[in-house]
């Protein structure tokens, strides 16, 4: 195997039976907080078991690497992994996670954002523990703001739901667990792209496990996931290609596996028992930069969205663009069509891939937009509840898909 | 034929889906608690179980956990005459609930739907 990160390992760990990892890039302002609730977790749940905190960082120049080391772990040993100078992105780190955690001799590894406030201890043990307990692959269940990850709620967690038939609310979480031996049918998977090395890393690990038919469960972690809020109008920048064409490409690869599949199953549910749920606080949405943008992007691409989508669909989505701003509506199905149709002409390369992925934005931008109108009175709860509603439209719509793959 | 469980404590619930269920030409047997249900599951083999939330002694959501971490992918559909159930997380882990009601209708496209999933086993 080569080894292709900077290690600092000043307490010598040679093995371990349980890695808790923090990848990063220029997070010393909030690491310090993770890796001390993590330490707790490590300390309170797995004493009996050799531990050790990784931080996988991108070499960043802001004093990560200083202020994982500064932050109090009450004695559990760190290691310090980055990429060489110049090398980004969070599938990098988890690349050079996936060495460590083969080379440590790890049975599980549970990985936790670095810019999180909400973190607990507990989240380390809910997130570990049914690894211990023949599952091989652990994603995050929080309540979540009905704003916040919205790529989450209109594109990933449908579409993998229809997709392969299991019910992961958080696909892209960003907190996981998984066993040693998940590490390595990650490294040695031949679907390494430069966006999976990237922001796709996360839907491609859940992808991966899903096609493994690896026991899959979602921990329940008590308190909504709080960390540096996004507007969905305003910040995405490549992170919306690089899990979108993940979702494509591993559909291309995965087309024996997806096409057998007829509506979706439920997972275990793992960690109940903490007490009241806590409500998330308020992500604030600007509905104006929403239809700006989908203006903006209906203007600028209905060329190629005309190559992209067959013709009643192209006018569906010409009518809706054509709507007053006050009866804008992107129906379920519609988008559902849409997501599939984009799918299609990824697989066939009808148009230039990069250019359909960003041709896809102002058009989630347009069902963000309707999602929150029409979710804008709604509770937490009663915006889940439309979520679901609209995944199984995902599902009942998945015939369509399997008729334009060529089937 | 696929064999549905039932477990719910109303006598009047267990008849009524009894009787349209098996003119549906499912087979069925039933539970009037949630006393020794993962014997029971174990014993009877469903390939269903339609499980009411609120019974006297047991709580269904509990009961679902239970079943869904000793028998990963057996169809649960949860029963309920109100849907405040929602607002618990743990209701996740159910195929698909449906509100009671004397017109079975929803309840059969929701059994006929958990019986025609499609997902690879878990290894």
């Amino acid at each position: 195997m080569v080894q292709d990160y900077l290690e600092e390992n000043p307490s010598n760990i040679n093995e371990a039976e349980m890695v808790v990892a923090i990848p990063s890039y220029r997070e010393a302002k909030l690491i310090g907080y993770p890796t001390t609730q993590a330490a707790l977790g490590l300390k309170r749940y797995f004493a009996e078991r050799k531990c050790v905190l990784i931080n996988c960082d991108n070499n960043s120049d802001d004093g990560t690497k200083e202020a994982f080391f500064a932050a109090d772990t009450e004695g559990v040993p760190r290691i310090y992994l980055s990429t060489p100078a110049g090398i980004r992105g969070k599938g990098n780190n988890f690349h050079n996670l996936f060495h460590k955690v083969l080379e440590l001799g790890a049975k599980a590894v549970v990985v936790v954002d670095a810019d999180l406030k909400s973190i607990t201890p507990q989240w380390i043990k809910h997130l570990g523990e049914p690894l211990f307990n023949e599952f091989g692959y652990v994603a995050p269940l929080y309540v979540r703001h009905k704003y916040d990850g919205t790529i989450t709620n209109s594109i990933a967690y449908p579409l993998t739901r229809a997709l392969y038939g299991r019910r992961v609310r958080q696909p892209i979480g960003g907190d996981f667990g998984f066993s040693g031996e998940m590490a390595r049918v990650f490294l040695a998977s031949p679907t390494w792209t430069e966006a999976v090395r990237n922001f796709g890393i996360d839907i491609w690990m859940t992808t991966i496990a899903m096609n493994n038919n690896v026991p899959i469960c979602q921990a329940y972690m008590g308190r909504p996931k709080i960390h540096k809020p996004k507007d969905p109008g305003a910040d995405l920048g490549p992170m919306f290609s690089q899990v979108v064409g993940t979702i494509f490409d591993l559909m291309t690869q995965t087309t024996g596996y997806w096409m057998r599949v007829k509506w979706s199953r439920p997972t275990s549910i793992y960690g109940f028992g903490l007490g009241e749920v806590e409500m998330p606080p308020p992500v604030k949405v600007s509905e104006d930069k929403l239809a700006a943008n989908f203006r903006e992007g209906f203007q600028q691409w209905q060329g190629l969205w005309a190559q992209i989508l067959p013709e009643d669909l192209n006018k569906k989505i010409g009518e809706i663009g054509g709507l007053p701003p006050d009866q804008f509506d992107f129906p379920t199905q519609l988008w559902a069509k849409t997501l599939y149709e984009f799918a299609v002409a990824y697989k066939e390369q009808t148009v230039d891939r990069q250019q359909l992925l960003v041709s896809l934005i102002p058009l989630y931008f347009g069902k963000t937009l309707s999602y929150v109108r029409k979710t804008a009175r709604m509770s937490v709860q009663q915006a889940e509840e439309f979520i679901e509603n609209e995944c199984m439209v995902f599902e009942e719509t998945k015939p369509y898909l399997l008729e334009r793959w060529g089937a | 034929m696929a064999k549905i469980l039932i477990v719910d404590d109303e006598e009047h619930i267990r008849f009524l889906y009894s009787e349209e269920l098996t003119d549906e030409g499912y087979e069925v047997v039933t539970a009037d608690s949630g006393f020794q249900l993962l014997e029971r599951i174990a014993a009877e083999k469903p390939d269903l179980v339609i499980l009411d939330i609120k019974m006297v002694d047991y709580n269904g959501l509990d009961l679902l956990q239970d079943i869904r971490n000793k028998y990963y992918d057996l169809p649960v559909i949860l029963c309920t005459a109100y849907d405040t159930f929602k607002e618990d997380m743990k209701s996740i882990a159910a195929d698909f609930y449906v509100i009671k009601s004397f017109d079975l209708t929803e309840l059969k496209n929701k059994i006929k739907m958990a019986l025609e999933t499609s997902v690879p086993q878990k290894a």
